[in-house]
Formats: structure tokens, sequence, C-alpha cells
């Protein structure tokens, strides 16, 4: 995972995902309703503040992934634009699938954060 | 497993092309609604997309599927890679292919000759070929009829043994008399090499001595000469001029037991019983027969052996006066029995094979280099796949699949290529006198021949790379400039090893098909003996026609004196032998007072020559006289010996005067003669006595010495024959020079093969030392660029590039010289005139390749020293 944050590039001002966390978030997106793979890239890049930018190069396979693991469906429908698209939809054993992934997350957020905002005082002794 | 998974894979590509076309169009759509243009919007969508062909192939791989959707895909991401960069396909395919073929060519002939030996037969594998006394190229028959017999009915070994005799003989009867080949056998001939008959039958067990003119016709014989006659059973033909009886009609494709020569029908032993002599003897004329055994089931050819030894010991002790020489029982396989062609076969082919697997080996290492170039370019984009979740095994098994497909489709190259070059094996043989059916053959063992090498190949073309690149940890690889790639001092070994593996298999094929080359000039340069050129020689079919033996002298003067008396004739000369054709005859000659060693043979090589024979020759006379017409049937029997007889049974004494006991006769030794080749150049040297042609003599050839070009005498030494009778079939009509060359075919074969293959692993080996140098240097340009613009010279820049090459050559060249070393001794027996670590050559090879590779090495280094050190940092 690379974390740099040089404000001069904006291009690179983005986090990339870690392996894992991209099935969660796009699961995250589909509670919303159902969402096309262009649609669920802006939702996620607007809802992060242009922070996250999922790669297309990562995206279509991990729908792909999450379709044959049965937790997300496809079908084809007309956007609100006519525009021709294949929508995803989250699948019952999806949401279960994100619940786990929800709290495998919070773990690993409290682990990194009891580390990292340890106090001085007691790191010293 | 699913039905019609192609189809599925279509549509869902199809379905994948739609959602990523539909992505892209929503892009730009809000693009443009933003207040860009169509254009710009367009540009930045697809920028901001990435790869697509990367994406479809990374999401594809999501599907999972069957095995053969999997398989398709990595498939057909192979062949895309592979069109990217024609170049490097093109070139590997054509040398894998020419590689391949190269084996698939060799082992065709293999196939079609040792693997072959007796087309039809069942299970050759069994049957194995009986010799008596000493070993040799080309033997004489060992056995006489009723040793044979003894054997046969006494052995505890075979399930059966058959015994032939191959002859020639005319058939009478027809427009014109044809030549054609025979054989003498034993009843239970077709029965042990389990042959059934296509119409008929074959020989009943108490046809076999008995004089019962009863003939099997081949199929081939059957086909032309008698129009595929379906009644021919019972009918009479003509052979000689006598009437026999056809019993039976071989099946297609059967073509006698002797491997790689033909017979075109069969008889008994003695058909018209005119021959009792041969079938109630056991030495003298009476040995002549080439004997077959078939191995009972679970016995070894060592066991018989034994068996067969201890039988032979008895008949020796027996007959001791009728088996003097050497009696050893040997057996061989007939892959490599020494009667036929498989003796020299085996002598000849599968060192040729090795050759070809070394050239198959280099290429391998050849296309690995370029492999391993390739994919080190391509990091980044594996490196990619990977940080995308393709696992390791995935990219090894795609490269594989690169590596097995240019492989496959090479070894389709190669097949076809291979069934042409299978049958070009017939071309090394010049026309001759014996009725070769030598040529290589196309069938299932060669396809799986070559299935094997090109999956081998194509194993080690990718695998290696494969398992290199796979291990390229994905994140430094990412992060990673293309310089820095380069220098992973892994990859430098794997490329360095593969230079140092190309040139040390280059070098020892080179030093072998030198050594090849230079036997085949001084084959060619060495003096026989025997003066070959103005000479032409003439079979005339004169005791296969049937005249009675007292006619057959007659005609024999009347040609001798017509022939002579043609202008352009300076000498002509009846004999019934042609040296350096491969054939010849022995028999048991018992010298007086001579005591021999035990084991001793004591076969002396003979010829049936008329007076002048060695005045049109050029063969000195050194002692005595020649041949005179005096010494004729009337007259006692003489003989004539080269110097090796006469030191080997006379040594220190006079030979003149001396008795030879042949056939039970004595003949007087009348004159010594300087020795001649007899059928190789290189052969060693064996006793010969020349017999007189109207004392002796079998066959007639005419041997005419001629003041032009002998072939432009042909036409009138034939029309002055059939003048004499224009039944008499003339035929193998040819200068000494063309006959002759008979003797050298297997070492013309053995040094073109061994040229080109030479030739092939040169090429590869420069290549791939030039590829390998200038590939480096090109990824150090800009470290050159810096070396030069801190103050290095240009020289220095040579010096460096140079030295880095002339290392991996000067390893690839002792590696080589290790290996060459070891093999040259294997090929020591087929060199002539030449040392197998034959200094001049070694060094001559040894320069040679390093020249080419000093050159290969210089012209990169030559460009790097001629760049500007300013581009050349600017270049990353």
């Amino acid at each position: 995972m690379s974390t740099s944050m040089n404000e001069k590039d904006q291009y690179k001002n983005r986090i990339e995902l870690l392996q894992g966390t991209l099935d969660m978030l796009i699961l995250q997106t589909l509670q919303w309703g159902p969402q096309h793979g262009y649609g669920i890239v802006q939702a996620l890049r607007l809802r992060s503040g242009d922070v996250l930018q999922v790669e297309t190069g990562s995206l279509y396979p991990a729908l792909h992934r999450l379709e044959r693991q049965r937790w997300v469906q496809s079908e084809w429908k007309q956007s609100e634009s006519k525009q021709k698209a294949r929508y995803y939809r989250i699948t019952a054993k999806g949401k279960k699938q994100l619940a786990s992934d929800l709290d495998r997350w919070e773990q690993i957020v409290e682990a990194i954060g009891s580390v990292m905002y340890v106090k001085p005082e007691e790191s010293a002794s | 497993m699913k039905w019609l998974p192609s189809f599925g894979f279509q549509r869902r590509n199809r379905e994948l092309q739609e959602e990523i076309d539909a992505h892209l169009q929503m892009a730009v759509a809000d693009r443009v609604a933003r207040g860009e243009t169509e254009e710009s919007a367009r540009h930045a969508a697809a920028r901001e997309f990435g790869n697509i062909l990367l994406v479809q192939d990374v999401t594809r791989q999501m599907w999972g599927g069957g095995w053969f959707e999997q398989l398709g895909r990595d498939v057909r991401y192979a062949l895309r890679q592979l069109r990217k960069s024609p170049g490097f396909t093109i070139t590997a395919t054509a040398m894998l292919a020419v590689a391949i073929c190269a084996n698939s060519t060799v082992f065709s002939w293999i196939d079609g000759t040792m693997l072959r030996p007796i087309p039809r037969a069942r299970d050759t594998g069994d049957l194995v070929s009986l010799q008596r006394g000493e070993r040799n190229y080309s033997p004489t028959p060992p056995f006489s009829y009723l040793d044979y017999r003894d054997l046969r009915e006494q052995n505890h070994t075979f399930t059966g043994i058959l015994a032939y005799h191959h002859d020639w003989i005319t058939l009478t009867g027809g427009a014109q008399p044809e030549r054609a080949y025979i054989a003498n056998v034993s009843a239970n001939y077709f029965d042990v090499l389990g042959i059934t008959p296509m119409l008929g039958r074959f020989f009943l067990a108490e046809e076999e001595t008995r004089a019962v003119p009863n003939v099997v016709l081949g199929y081939s014989l059957w086909k032309t000469r008698y129009a595929k006659d379906p009644a021919i059973v019972g009918k009479s033909i003509e052979v000689a001029r006598h009437p026999v009886t056809v019993i039976g009609v071989a099946p297609e494709g059967f073509v006698g037991a002797m491997p790689g020569i033909r017979e075109d029908l069969w008889v008994t032993f003695d058909p018209l019983g005119t021959d009792p002599w041969r079938m109630t003897h056991r030495s003298g004329g009476a040995v002549w027969l080439n004997v077959i055994g078939r191995l009972r089931p679970g016995m070894s050819r060592g066991q018989a052996a034994q068996d067969l030894d201890a039988l032979m010991h008895n008949i020796v002790a027996a007959y001791p006066d009728d088996h003097l020489g050497d009696n050893r029982i040997t057996l061989d396989p007939m892959w490599r029995s020494p009667f036929g062609a498989n003796g020299y076969m085996a002598a000849t082919l599968p060192i040729l094979l090795a050759f070809a697997a070394v050239v198959l080996l280099l290429t391998c290492a050849n296309v690995a280099t370029l492999t391993l170039v390739r994919f080190v370019s391509r990091r980044r984009e594996l490196a990619i796949r990977q940080s995308l979740g393709a696992n390791r095994i995935q990219l090894v098994r795609q490269m594989v699949l690169e590596g097995m497909l240019l492989s496959i489709v090479a070894g389709a190259v190669a097949l076809v290529l291979t069934s042409w070059t299978s049958k070009t094996f017939a071309w090394f043989f010049p026309a001759n006198s014996n009725p070769l059916i030598l040529n290589g053959s196309m069938d299932h063992k060669v396809v799986i021949g070559i299935a094997v090498s090109s999956l081998l190949a194509g194993m080690l073309c990718g695998a290696l790379p494969a398992w290199r690149s796979s291990h390229a940890p994905a994140i430094e690889v990412l992060k990673a400039e293309s310089a820095s790639i380069s220098g992973g001092s892994r990859n430098r070994k794997l490329l360095s090893g593969l230079v140092v593996a190309q040139i040390a298999l280059s070098l020892p094929l080179l030093i072998c098909s030198g050594l090849f080359l230079r036997t085949l000039r001084n084959l060619a340069g060495a003096n026989p003996g025997f003066e070959q050129d103005h000479i032409l020689t003439a079979s005339v079919g004169l005791n296969i026609v049937g005249y009675s033996h007292d006619e057959e002298q007659v005609m024999r003067h009347k040609i001798l004196d017509r022939v002579s008396a043609l202008p352009g004739v300076k000498v002509a000369s009846l004999t019934d032998w042609i040296p350096m054709t491969l054939g010849h005859k022995g028999e048991d000659a018992y010298p007086e007072g001579y005591v021999p060693h035990p084991h001793e043979s004591l076969q002396v090589v003979h010829a049936e020559v008329s007076q002048r024979y060695f005045e049109s020759l050029h063969i000195p006379i050194l002692q005595g006289r020649e041949f005179t017409p005096h010494d004729d049937e009337k007259a006692p029997r003489v003989l004539i010996v080269d110097q090796t007889a006469a030191r080997r049974y006379w040594p220190g004494q006079e030979p003149l005067g001396k008795n030879l006991r042949i056939w039970g006769r004595l003949f007087t030794v009348v004159g010594v003669v300087r020795n001649s080749t007899h059928t190789f150049v290189n052969e060693a040297p064996e006793p010969m006595v020349y017999m007189s042609f109207f004392q002796q003599g079998y066959e007639t050839i005419v041997q005419v010495e001629t003041e032009g070009n002998p072939v432009e005498l042909a036409p009138a030494v034939q029309n002055v024959i059939h003048e004499i009778d224009t039944r008499l079939p003339v035929f193998d009509v040819r200068s000494m020079r063309e006959s002759t060359q008979m003797a050298s075919s297997f070492a013309v074969i053995q040094s073109a093969l061994a040229g080109m293959f030479a030739l092939i692993g040169l090429i590869l080996a420069v290549t791939g030392i030039y590829g390998v140098v200038a590939y480096r240097t090109q990824l150090r340009t800009h470290e050159i660029g810096l070396r030069m613009a801190v103050g290095a010279s240009r020289v220095d820049v040579l010096r460096l590039v140079l030295l880095q090459g002339l290392w991996l050559t000067g390893m690839g060249l002792a590696l080589g010289l290790a290996f060459a070393l070891g093999l040259t001794r294997i090929i020591g027996r087929m060199l002539y005139g030449i040392g197998a670590n034959d200094p001049v050559t070694v060094v001559s090879v040894v320069t040679l390749l390093g020249a080419m590779s000093l050159v290969a090495c210089y012209l990169p280094a030559h460009r790097a020293m001629r760049q500007n050190p300013v581009t050349a940092i600017r270049e990353l």
C-alpha cells in the first residue's frame, strides 16, 4: 500500500485500496441501490471527497469476482440518460458478507488505532 | 464441465465489451456535460480507464469456469502476446522448426531402416541374425545348409530358424529379359517371419530339399510383370529359361528378410535339382546361407547364443575339416544385423541423431535467451497482473503456454517438412547394382517423436524464463525502472549461462563436422590402388539366361573379342566383381604349410578376372605373371594373390608356386599384385586372391579402359553385345567413378548432415551471443553515457563491452572443448586420415567460433562507442 500524500500532485492524492477493502466498498455502495460500474466509481469518489479513486483495472475484475461468489447479481438496464448498462445489485448473501467485512474492518481500524494513538508516557515505560 | 463452453465464453466476452463501452460513454457524457469538448473528453476517459485489453483479460480470469475455458483464455492471451512481437515469434518458431525437423528427419531414416528391418514381418524385435566367425561389415553368408539344419533342429531357444540366399536372376519368356532379385529360402521362411500369402500358398516342409520348380512371387513383380493376374497361381512362368510354377504371391510391402535389400521372388534351395553339392556339404562352395532365428518368448539373446555356440561346438568337433577357421556364433538384433544395410545404418544414423539432439538443445537455449529478454521487458506488465490478483502459478502457466504454442506451431511446421525430408535419404545412394530400398518413413513413431521433442522444447523455452520472472516481487518491479531490472544479478547469470551453453554446444558440432568434412576429402583424395578414370563396366546376364556352360564360355570369348575391337577401347577384360561397391565374395582358403592361430578366420576375398584386368586398372604385378587366355578349365588352377595374402600366409618366403586349397581344390600361386581397396578406403586389409575368369568366373562383367569419357562408349558396348545375342540382358552400365561412389556414400551422409547441423549451431551461437551483448549494452546506455561524460574514452567503452562478451565466449569455448573431446572419441571409428583430436581442426574451429563471437560482440560495442553521451544519458 502506498500512501504518498504529495499535495502538489493531485493525481497521486488518492489512497490505493487494500485488497479486500474494495469488495467491502463496492458492496456498501450497492446497499444504496443497484448501480453500474461507472456509477460505483463516481459514488466512491464523491463520498470519499475525491480521495478514493478505484482503478477500472481493479473494479471490473472485482465486480465479476463478486458475481461469481454470488454476492452480487447483474442485469442489463437503461440508465436515466438512456444508456444501456449493466447494473449490479447486492444479494442476501452479499449483505451477510458485507456485515462480516465491516466487522473485520472495524477490528483492523481499532487495532491500528490503538497502536497509533498510544499515549507517550505509556510507551516510555 | 459445461457444454458448449466456447459459446458461453463468446457471449460473456461480448457483454464485457459492452459493459466497458457503456462505462466509457457515460464518462464521456459526464465530461461533455461539464463543458469539455467531445474529443478531449473521449481522450481523457480512455486515459482514465487505462489498458482496456489488460482490464478485460484480468476480468476474464475472474470468471473461472471449466478448465477448457481457462485454457482458452490463456491461449488467447498467449497468442496476443506473440502477435505483439512478430519478430520474436517468427524467429523462434523458424529456429525451433528447423531444429525439430533435423531430429525428426534423422529419426524417420532410422525408423524406415533400423526400426523396420523386415517390413510386414511380425514382432521383428524377437528376430536375431546369426553370424559365424569374425564380425565385420558386409560379411559373406556364414552357414552351410547342413550346419543350418543341425542348428534348426537341435536348438532349445528358438521357435524357428530360417535360412535364405540372396541372388539375382533373369526373367525370360517375355519380350525382354528382365533382371530380378531372388532368394533361395528354407520352407519355414515365411512362417518364421509371420507372413501369410496374399494368393496361393508358400513352401511346404517336404519341398525344402526336393527339386520342385515352384516359385512365390513378390507383390510388385506380380503387379508390374503379371498385371495383378488373379489366376496366376498354378500358372507356369519362365525363370532363366526354365519353366517354374507359381504357387503363391507374397503380400504387398514384403520384400524379403535382408534389411534394406529387395527381393522379387522366392524359390526353395535347389528348385531345379542342379546344385546337389550345396545341399550335401558343409564347406567349400556350400557355405552360402544367411540365417535368422525367432527367439522363444522370454529367451534372451545371450541364452540363445550360448545354446547355439554349444551346438556349433559339437558340429565343429564332428566335422573338423569343414570348420577350420573361427566358428563362434554371435547374434544381432535385426536393427543392427550385419547382413543387408542395417550394419551401416547402425554405425551412422544414431550418431547423427545425437548431433541433431544437440542442435535442438542449442536452439532451446537460444529461444530461451530471447524469451527471457522479452519477459524482462514485460515484467512491469506481469507485475501489474500479479498485483491485480493473478497468482504465480497462473503467470508461470501462461508463460509456459507461450513457449508451448511456439513449439507446437514449430512441431507442425517440422511435421510438414519431415514428410518431405524423410524421403531424401535415398538421394545419398548413387545408382548401383544393389536392389537398395533404403528410405525414411513417416509413420506414427515419427509423429510421436516430433510431438515429444516439440513439447520438451516448449518446456525448455518457456519454463525457464517463466520460473525466473515469476520470482520477481511485484511491488519492487512496479517501482523499478528498466535499468535496475537488468541489473538483477540473477537474471544476468541466467542469460550468461545460456550464452555459454550455446557456444559450448556448438563447438563440438563444428569440430565433428570439420573432422567429417576432412575425412570425406581424404577419402576422395585417397588412392584406392586402382584406376577409376576412363573405366567403364557393364554386366551381362549370361549365366542367368539359361545357356549351357560350354555355350557360356564361347559367348564370353566372343564378347571379349568384339568389345576389344571397338574403336576408343584401350583395354578390355572380363571380371565378376567391381571393387568398392559394397559387394564382395569371401571363401575359406587353406594355404599349404600354414598353421592358423586358434579362432583365426581363414576367409579370403576373391574375384575372378581375365587377362589384362590388372592392366586396365593399372594394378602393378609385383612378382610372377598375370593370367593368360590359356588359364582355362583344362589348365591347372592358378591364383594371383595380393601383398596382404602373400605376407600373411608365407611371410619371408617366396609366394610363387605355393598352393592354396579352396572348395577342396588346389590352386597354385603364379603372381603377386599390389594391394588395392576392396570395399572401403579405410577398411582393415584382408587377404585377397584373384582366380582366372575362364576357370572360375560366375557372373560376367565387361570392364573397358577407354581413351575418352567412358560413358560415351556405353551405347557402343551395349550394341556390340546385343549383336552377339539380342536376348542378352546388359545392365549396370556405368563408369567406375560412379560405381565407387557407393563406398563413400556413408561418409557423404555423415559430413553433409554434420555440416548442416554445425552451420545451424554456428548461426545460433553467434546470434545468441550477439543478442545478449547487444541487449545488455542497450540497457547500459545510461551508464555508458555517464562514463563517457566523466571522461572515459571510446576505447574504454569498447573494451568494457568487448570484455564482457569475450569472457562469455572464453567460458563457452573452454566448456565446449571439454565436451568435444568426449564426443570426438565416439566418432573416431568413422574418420579416415585424421585423428579424432586433430589439432588443426580443433584450432581452426576454435578460431572460427572465437572470431565470429568477437564480431558479434564488436557490433554492439561499436554502437555504444559511437553514441553521443548527452543523448545516452537522456535516454532513460
